[in-house]
């Protein structure tokens, strides 16, 4: 296979991935507004961070063998670095997971009542985010570097559409519909978790704006791109806390 | 051979340790005396334990000194002891053992819970009322009281809540603990035994008086606690209707000094958690929000039914449960009695 | 460790002084013209004292290392508070809100809260631990390497290397200890009788909750500092895997502890260390500050806790499969899973908590649908396992040093590691024995009695294979081995009067008495303290070069030993008739002025002890003798090297080629250097 399939193909991968996660996102949709079984949402949602855990997150490299030696060297750092990353990304993965036993313990088979229509678009907009952001980094590992900075500052965009949708749009709405976060603790619940994933959103954006300043001056190769992974790596990890929260607010359960 | 000698010895040793640890701490007397039905199997279950504890503790104590004792280096020695890797066996064992024990101790501990939660046929319901810093007791018959009377032998049913923050209804004497909530009801279960005065005391750290939040109980003969209910029913219906018609401040005092309020308002002037009584009525009370009011009957009855309307300057919101269930003859006195305190 | 001239240090006690005095009258006159009166029992205005012993520290500081390190970073933190409070203030301002706190401490909580995290931030921004990511995310070069040798002013500042972290978090944990030990001999001071007489109800109740949470953070520094400074040196590391984030790991912890001793000045709080709503909603502004602190002391746990896993992951020695590790690497791994996730639980927790008292979030609040019990089981998932985090180490230092007084192999060495994972993941389970009387579900209660029984049994084939490991040995009783032996007898007795606890009906009896008050000062003592001046005693010549005198060692541990014992066993004695936890005041119908008296007697005690310690270290520190060679003839790698330790440890990396333990064994090694 020559160099250039390898990269066409590889590229085309993220985009299967992408359609089959949208194709799950609808899944959904679908199972909440005929039985909203909760178990049912549960299970897509897990297949859809696999996914993303899997094909965007590169979660296998954690498990490449690796005999380097020389702690000076760049593959033995780079493979330091990946651990390093992985372990924060678990230690926040507890923080989102004692957010949803909130949610939970407070709410139970209940969910606030919120705008079904903004809810699916933000969705999707973080979801067509972490597409570019995995086409971005394939990008820059072929040394495509137009094509990586393009991807990339898409990611942004869209990444900030997220975040915009969800402050200045979502929390009006919400609260112009008498959900304020001090009426009841469907209102607490849904700011807190919504305020802490915009929160990490914001610390991936400006991580994805120094990747692009750096990348614009030509500091990655293809072969040394750490921040560049961690950075995307980091975007998929925010995507995926969605994929749970996203059923955990609007699907499941009862609306009040 | 020798290390025959040892273990023979060593194990005399610990049967003498463990028995003399669980004699010396049984003959110091560990317990308060036990006044509840519920105190029989937790003190059966913590004599339980305390005889594995005198065990283990001989068990890991004794084999520890013995060595410590034989085993020195001698002056001049410089060698290493003994090459010993492990003992397969001997990891089994003390792993295994130690399971078992747990296993049966979960087993009676479930056993034992159920036998202290057991309900009665029949039960004196009483609904319990924990608020900063003191208890209050409301009986079905429509009366009110600060002390628990509590019928001998027979079981009560305490339904509890809290007017504030989390408290803790704990009698030493009857063993059982149990906290208070704010908006939900907890239960809690006893049979007294033993005719006598305890005390309720709150276990779980509301605040500033915490160490206070102390209330009589009285716990007396089926007769005395018939009379006695008869009586309060009758008193508590001739006060509410004498009230209306005259104040009186004794009673008020008696309030003052029953449902709570001293905690907080002195009658000397003295600044506590809430302002002082003294002076209070027909002055003029600066309030948190810049304005002032006329500290007259109205402002009293609102600042006892709903404290946080308005807000003495310079004391938090939040920090006056509400009183709401005093009626307004108690109200009433409660007024006269503010009416004698002048400067 | 180069010495200090005296000049400096002379200078830097002056301003001490200075410091001191200045910052109190600033309070007093501050407070005067606040309030109008002059109050001649200014001597209790926590606030100024705690700004007179800011603006002390401070002088201290700069009076020994001039204005770099440290004293930048706390100016920093002080004019970052102000400024977030100001910021908050504006926006309010703008938004037409109230501006200003109608009580003493001007600005309103919102901006408190705000400033205190930018305070924070600030410090670290000052002090200089974010520079080098600041030129990552530029893209500049950063520098790696460290002096050859630290000296005084190194250990004022951000330093890379981890045995120079290692004596800073150490040395910051006994600080903190005298601090949480004074606090504790302030209000043992007020139990010495019944009748309220010395402090006022809410400094007693400030001091206790502050005592509490001020030792643990001791002890999650303490444990850091340990580990840092041992783990690198045991796997035959140069350093730790991100050696930028270990200096931040220490760093972020200064701030923590000043917002945390701060809430002293901010009118205290009331709800012990556990921070319980719906009490907690309604503590004085203190609360928030103590919340804060331990929010932000948290990421140091966490940062620390993922790079020690990192490090044993990827950087070992050759040859060190996981079963020749040293013991003690295998309990701080153990204490790292814990950390590094639980963590966060305390974090969300605490964070629901300020949010709901600053934007009134009704997540306790029962009348608006929240639940109080959701904190207590959010809280407990992290602080039942982070006190497994205490004991791990130290149960570490016990199987370390065991084997080298015994002369003996570690007994078991395979059970005693796998122990040590084992008690970090089943004390995962197990939360929820803290709230037995809460009013939870009460279907959780069996299961949980049974979750908190097992740990038992990994705890218990620890001391079966230590007795074990004494057995046939050629014991020496020097003083790191006293502190051990001593470690087994009060963590035995700590540990046994957690079944007690864990059966739910005695529970109904002891929760929230002395009981548990004694159970607890026991395992912690047992598991932690102990082994932990073991620990200095053992490691102090390796680190400087010097050893800590034997006859003062053996006064402080059969000092403290004895009135120790006497202090928990009382404890547990009153407990068991009716005492209970938190209050300032007790019946005197209950007759416990006697024990409680002799109580205090061992505080002071057990203090004294520690005093005599610090002497020691002051005395050895100054004294010219020097010890370089393997002081405790010892197998560890670390002990074949000169002491101190060479700047950049190893010269050429080890190999390990036998078993750690191997005491007794004929010509085997353990690693070829
Ligand atoms: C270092 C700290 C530490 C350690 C190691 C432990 C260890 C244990 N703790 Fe403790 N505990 C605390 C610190 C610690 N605890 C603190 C701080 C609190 C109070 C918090 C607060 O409210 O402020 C507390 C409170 C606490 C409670 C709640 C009490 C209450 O508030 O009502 C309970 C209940 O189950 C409990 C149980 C146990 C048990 C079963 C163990 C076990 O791990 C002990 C295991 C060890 C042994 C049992 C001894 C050795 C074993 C053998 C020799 C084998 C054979 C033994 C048997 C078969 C029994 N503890
Ligand atoms: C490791 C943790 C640790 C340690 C070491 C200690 C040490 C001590 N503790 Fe503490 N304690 C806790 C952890 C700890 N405690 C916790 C978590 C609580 C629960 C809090 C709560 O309920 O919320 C508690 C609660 C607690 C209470 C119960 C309070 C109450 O419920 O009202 C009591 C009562 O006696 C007490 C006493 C003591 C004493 C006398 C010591 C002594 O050992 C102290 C000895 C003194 C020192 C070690 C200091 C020596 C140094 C100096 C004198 C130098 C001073 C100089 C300078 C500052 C420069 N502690
Ligand atoms: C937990 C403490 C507490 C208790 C108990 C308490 N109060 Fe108060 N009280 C306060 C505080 C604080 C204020 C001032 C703040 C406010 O006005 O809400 C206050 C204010 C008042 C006022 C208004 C007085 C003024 O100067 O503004 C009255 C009247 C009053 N309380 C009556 C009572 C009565 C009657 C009881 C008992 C049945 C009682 N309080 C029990 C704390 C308490
Ligand atoms: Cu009520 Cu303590
Ligand atoms: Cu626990």
């Amino acid at each position: 296979m020559t160099d250039k399939q390898h990269h066409a193909d590889s590229l085309f991968q993220g985009l299967v991935i992408f359609v089959a996660l949208a194709f799950l996102t609808a899944v959904e949709f679908f199972i909440a507004i005929t039985n909203a079984s909760i178990l049912l949402l549960t299970l897509v949602a897990l297949i859809k961070a696999g996914l993303v855990l899997y094909y965007y997150m590169h979660i296998g490299k954690l498990a490449e063998e690796d005999d380097e030696h020389d702690h000076q060297s760049f593959a033995w750092k780079l493979a330091t670095n990946r651990l390093g990353l992985w372990l924060f990304l678990l230690s926040d993965a507890f923080l989102f997971a004692g957010l949803l036993v909130a949610r939970f313990n407070l709410l139970g088979f209940t969910r606030p009542h919120l705008n079904q229509n903004l809810g699916l678009i933000v969705t999707a907009v973080l979801l067509i985010s972490s597409y570019f952001m995995n086409r971005g980094e394939k990008q820059m590992a072929m040394g495509d570097k137009k094509g990586f900075l393009l991807s990339t500052a898409l990611t942004f965009l869209l990444g900030l559409g997220f975040l915009i949708g969800v402050v200045f749009v979502e929390w009006p709405t919400a609260a112009h519909e008498g959900l304020t976060p001090d009426v009841s603790a469907a209102g607490a619940v849904f700011y807190m978790m919504t305020g802490m994933h915009a929160f990490h959103v914001l610390t991936g954006l400006l991580f994805l704006l120094v990747i692009l300043r750096n990348g614009a001056r030509g500091i990655y190769t293809p072969e040394k791109h750490w921040a560049v992974e961690a950075a995307a790596v980091y975007w998929h990890f925010v995507d995926v806390v969605w994929i749970f929260f996203y059923p955990a607010l609007y699907l499941m359960g009862r609306a009040l | 051979m020798q290390n025959m000698r040892h273990y023979v010895l060593m194990a005399v040793l610990v049967v003498v340790v463990a028995a003399l640890t669980y004699l010396g701490l049984n003959a110091l007397g560990l317990m308060p005396v036990a006044a509840a039905a519920q105190a029989s199997p937790i003190d059966w279950l913590f004599d339980l334990q305390v005889k594995l504890i005198a065990f283990f503790f001989a068990l890991i104590m004794v084999p520890m000194f013995y060595s410590l004792v034989l085993f020195r280096r001698k002056k001049g020695d410089s060698t290493d002891g003994e090459h010993i890797e492990g003992h397969t066996g001997l990891e089994v064992t003390w792993t295994v053992m130690p399971l078992v024990i747990v296993i049966a101790l979960g087993l009676i501990g479930a056993d034992n819970l159920a036998k202290v939660r057991a309900p009665a046929a029949q039960v004196e319901e009483i609904k319990v009322v924990g608020f900063q810093w003191s208890w209050r007791f409301e009986y079905p018959q429509g009366f009110v009281s600060n002390t628990l009377y509590l019928p001998v032998n027979r079981q009560a049913l305490l339904l509890m809540e809290s007017a504030d923050v989390l408290h803790s209804f704990w009698v030493p004497e009857f063993r059982v603990k149990q906290d208070l909530m704010p908006g939900r009801i907890t239960e809690y279960r006893i049979t007294p035994t033993l005719i006598g005065d305890y005390k309720v005391r709150c276990a779980e750290i509301c605040g500033a008086s915490h160490a206070y939040m102390e209330s009589p109980i009285k716990v007396v003969s089926q007769e005395e606690y018939d009379t006695w209910v008869k009586e309060q029913t009758a008193l508590a219906e001739a006060e509410a209707i004498a009230a209306l018609a005259n104040p009186d401040p004794k009673r008020g005092e008696k309030l003052y000094n029953e449902s709570g309020c001293k905690a907080c308002h002195s009658l000397d002037g003295s600044k506590g958690i809430g302002p002082s009584w003294l002076g209070l009525y027909g002055s003029q009370v600066a309030l948190a929000d810049g304005s002032s009011v006329l500290g007259d009957d109205a402002y009293i009855t609102e600042s006892i039914r709903n404290p946080n309307a308005k807000v003495h300057l310079g004391f938090p919101q939040n920090a006056m449960p509400n009183f709401s269930y005093l009626k307004d003859g108690q109200i009433a006195d409660l007024i006269a009695f503010i009416k004698t305190l002048t400067k | 460790m180069k010495q200090a001239s005296s000049g400096s240090f002379s200078r830097a006690m002056l301003f001490l002084l200075v410091g001191t005095a200045l910052g109190t009258a600033l309070g007093v006159l501050a407070h005067v013209l606040t309030s109008g009166e002059f109050q001649t029992a200014f001597l209790t205005d926590v606030p100024s004292w705690m700004l007179g012993f800011l603006l002390g520290t401070l002088g201290f500081f700069y009076g020994l290392i001039g204005y770099t390190g440290i004293v930048r970073g706390l100016v920093f933190q002080v004019l970052g508070t102000l400024g977030g409070a100001a910021f908050v203030t504006l926006i309010r301002a703008l938004l037409g809100m109230e501006l200003f706190n109608t009580g003493t401490f001007g600005f309103t909580e919102p901006a408190w809260v705000f400033g205190g995290l930018a305070g924070a931030i600030a410090f670290m921004a000052g002090v200089g631990a974010l520079t080098d990511w600041w030129k990552y995310a530029l893209g500049e070069p950063v520098h790696d390497h460290h002096p050859e040798e630290a000296t005084l002013k190194d250990y004022f500042g951000v330093s890379l290397d981890h045995k120079v972290i290692g004596i800073q978090y150490t040395a910051t944990s006994l600080l903190m200890l005298s601090v949480g030990g004074l606090f504790a001999l302030i209000f043992r001071l007020e139990l010495a009788q019944a009748g309220l007489d010395v402090i006022s109800l809410n400094l007693y109740n400030t001091l206790m909750s502050l005592h509490g949470m001020v030792m643990i953070v001791s002890i999650l520094l303490g444990i850091a500092g340990v580990i840092n400074y041992l783990v690198p040196l045991l796997i035959g590391a140069k350093d730790m895997a991100f050696p930028r984030m270990n200096a931040f790991s220490y760093w972020i912890s200064i701030p923590a502890a000043v917002l945390l001793l701060s809430s002293l000045g901010f009118g205290g709080f009331d709800t012990g260390w556990t921070g319980y709503p719906p009490l907690s909603t309604r503590a004085p502004l203190g609360m928030q500050m103590f919340y804060l602190g331990v929010w932000v002391a948290g990421w140091s746990s966490i940062l620390g806790a993922l790079n020690l896993i990192v490090t044993v992951l990827r950087m070992r020695a050759r040859g060190m499969n996981a079963f020749r590790m040293p013991i003690f690497v295998w309990a701080a791994i153990a204490t790292s899973i814990i950390s590094l996730t639980a963590t966060q639980m305390i974090g969300l927790a605490f964070q629901l908590a300020m949010f709901q008292r600053l934007l009134g979030m009704p997540f306790f609040d029962v009348a608006k649908g929240g639940n109080p019990i959701l904190f207590q089981h959010l809280f407990w998932f992290y602080s039942h396992p982070v006190v497994y985090v205490f004991i791990l180490p130290g149960l570490g230092v016990i199987s370390e040093l065991l084997p080298v007084f015994a002369r003996k192999p570690l007994f078991g060495y395979r059970w005693i590691a796998l122990s040590s994972i084992g008690i970090a993941l089943v004390g995962f389970l197990v939360w929820a024995h803290h709230m037995f009387t809460s009013g939870m579900n009460e279907y959780l209660r069996v299961p949980f009695m049974y979750s908190t029984l097992l740990v038992a049994i990994p705890t218990g084939v620890k001391f079966f294979s230590w007795v074990a490991t004494l057995w046939k040995g050629k014991i020496e009783t020097p003083t790191p081995m006293l502190f051990i032996l001593g470690g087994i007898v009060v963590f035995l007795l700590g540990g046994l009067s957690g079944p007690p606890n864990a059966t739910v009906s005695t529970d109904l009896h002891l929760h929230d008495t002395y009981f548990i008050v004694g159970h607890f000062h026991d395992t912690m003592f047992g598991g932690y303290i102990f082994p932990f001046f073991a620990a200095l005693y053992y490691w102090f010549p390796k680190a400087t070069g010097k050893r800590l005198n034997e006859t003062l060692g053996k006064w402080h541990f059969w000092l403290m030993t004895p009135s120790f014992l006497v202090l928990t066993l009382f404890m547990m004695r009153v407990g068991l008739l009716g005492m209970r936890r938190r209050i300032a005041d007790y019946d005197p119908a209950l007759n416990f002025d006697w024990w409680q008296f002799a109580m205090t007697i061992s505080a002071y005690l057990i203090a004294t002890a520690v005093l005599i310690f610090f002497y020691n270290v002051y005395k050895t520190l100054k004294s010219p003798q020097t010890e370089t060679g393997n002081v405790w003839n010892s197998r560890s790698p670390e002990w074949q090297v000169a002491s101190p330790m060479p700047a950049h440890n190893y010269d050429r990396e080890f190999e390990v080629v036998g078993e750690p333990y191997d005491y007794g064994l004929a010509g085997s090694t353990y690693v070829k250097m």
